[in-house]
């Protein structure tokens, strides 16, 4: 089959958001099982800037056929805002204003071109995630044969008729995990059948807890918090939490950080954290051996890759219960507990820090979970199943 | 009530974890510890702020959330010992002269706290008042319907 896979940034070095690494996963299992691969893209690098800072063109990255495409310059990005603004404050948006947003959104003429161009040769078009006026172009333009990848959230957004619009004349969604597919049910009437739950992979890999405490310095249990700290990761709320904890309990535990973010924590907090920054992969993985807890505080996930790789370093964690799908993931693995207050935190943090045998069981049961599901072969076998339907 | 924390006592048995077992006993324990008056600290009411979006569709969770706000409405404009961390004359001379900012510092935004303390009071109070007179309404036209419905099914 000749397939083409539409996300709005690739990086060869890895270095992109969530749904990004998804859609270049999916498309490398595909490739490797001998499908004829064209990953489509934009030249920008920057997800609050969306310039164009690399060159447009084609190259050959690991075995795909990855295709740069300049981002729209004249788009408008202070009618774009001016909408999103008031679709986030959950108002009444126009279908006018709603294509508007569409519009000056993240396109690419060119990569509409390309599709207009080479759409006949194309067996199927799978892009997302659904946010980006790329993705709903692409289904325009591919009308009959385009897949979306959504890493749907419950938000305004996707209660937008042009977004519903999309998913219900696609020709099926690959969704990350169950509780994603019952969303778009509920949302947009979707059938699960022709709507798979395929996930992505993650590779075992070997981890050092030890060196890495041992390297930091760090002699007291830690908690461990990965990923971009922002008001729509929910960190603000696990900063306050663990702020009152170490008030409550006295520099019982400290605190590491990983990847960036405006966010700042509290000052009294400060003094226990230790932020690691950007880090290496093989850094995480060592982190999360390290600590004690995995804290993934956000309701706003698709999938959650890092808690996953979490569990496969043998860390139990701790989600909040309004997190649809990392909550599915706990109950579904025993690798996690989910707390809906203070008072839970403090609790379920307290028994995960003072009886190390529970949170050992529950490290490997989280572990065991992500060797049996999210194995390559399982993953790979979910996906091509789906392919063989387009 | 004690102010020292007390923790949540689990057990845990030696077979693999059932974490939605463990999560309801935890729940269960927090709801007899907050009965105690255990989470009632103005800390934790500083902390659920940026929980009020997903509390507010539980009346448990908010009936514990106003308690906290009751304990911690008021600003605390007592004395408090006044220290510092430099040993010998320096020291004692930076303890009076911070001593004497802080009479200066009360005397003149006292009227302005205390007038705070009463509007913060209010506040909490027609807040609580409302939630009381929301969850009589509600208990009241619950009977209502239930007995609407008996006559109909009968």
């Amino acid at each position: 089959m000749k397939l083409a896979w539409i996300t709005p940034r690739f990086s060869p070095e890895g270095v992109v958001g969530g749904a990004e690494t998804l859609i270049r996963h999916l498309a490398s299992l595909a490739a490797e099982a001998g499908h004829e691969v064209h990953l489509l893209t934009t030249c920008a690098r920057d997800h609050f800037t969306w310039v164009n800072d690399r060159e447009p063109g084609e190259e050959v990255i690991a075995g795909l056929q990855v295709h740069y495409f300049r981002v729209n310059e004249d788009r408008d990005v202070g009618r774009f805002l001016e909408v999103q603004n008031l679709i986030d404050r959950g108002r009444a948006v126009s279908e006018e204003d709603q294509e508007a947003w569409v519009a000056n959104s993240v396109c690419s003429r060119d990569l509409n071109a390309w599709l207009e161009q080479e759409g006949s040769t194309l067996d199927a078009v799978l892009a997302g995630p659904y946010l980006f006026g790329l993705t709903v172009e692409a289904s325009r333009v591919c009308h009959g044969k385009f897949w979306l990848v959504p890493c749907l959230h419950d938000e305004a957004f996707a209660r937008l008729d042009v977004i519903a619009k999309m998913f219900r004349e696609a020709q099926g969604c690959l969704f990350n995990a169950e509780p994603e597919r019952q969303l778009a049910a509920e949302l947009y009437g979707l059938p699960v059948e022709g709507n798979p739950v395929v996930g992505m992979a993650i590779d075992p890999v070997t981890s050092d807890g030890e060196g890495f405490r041992t390297q930091r310095g760090l002699t007291k249990p830690y908690v461990l918090y990965c990923g971009r700290r922002e008001e729509g990761k929910n960190t603000h709320l696990l900063f306050e939490y663990l702020n009152t904890y170490l008030e409550r309990r006295a520099d019982t535990v400290s605190v590491v950080l990983a990847g960036s973010g405006d966010l700042q924590p509290p000052e009294t907090l400060r003094p226990h954290i230790l932020d690691l920054g950007f880090v290496t992969e093989q850094e995480k993985h060592d982190a999360m051996a390290g600590a004690s807890v995995f804290i993934h505080p956000s309701t706003n996930e698709s999938f959650g890759i890092v808690l996953l790789e979490a569990w496969l370093a043998g860390t139990p964690a701790m989600v909040h219960d309004r997190g649809e799908v990392l909550r599915w993931q706990c109950e579904s693995s025993g690798g996690g507990l989910w707390f809906r207050y203070y008072p839970e935190f403090e609790a379920m943090l307290d028994l995960l820090l003072e009886t190390p045998e529970l949170a050992g069981k529950m490290g490997e049961q989280g572990r065991q979970y992500v060797l049996d599901h999210y194995n390559r072969q399982a993953i790979s076998d979910r996906l091509l199943s789906a392919l063989e339907n387009t | 009530m004690s102010d020292e924390p007390q923790h949540v006592t689990v057990r845990v048995g030696a077979e693999g974890v059932d974490v939605e077992a463990l999560v309801s006993e935890i729940r269960a324990e927090v709801a007899r510890k907050r009965e105690e008056g255990v989470y009632t600290d103005a800390r934790i009411g500083r902390a659920e702020r940026h929980n009020l979006m997903y509390m507010a569709d539980s009346e448990e969770l908010l009936r514990f959330y106003l308690k906290c706000l009751r304990d911690g409405v008021h600003v605390d404009i007592n004395d408090f010992v006044i220290e510092d961390r430099r040993p010998g004359f320096k020291g004692r001379m930076l303890v009076k002269m911070k001593t004497v900012i802080w009479t200066l510092l009360k005397f003149y935004t006292f009227r302005m706290w205390h007038q705070q303390n009463q509007v913060n009071g209010l506040m909490v109070t027609a807040i609580e008042s409302s939630f009381q007179q929301y969850e009589k309404k509600i208990a009241s036209l619950e009977e209502r319907i239930a007995k609407l419905e008996q006559g109909s099914s009968e």
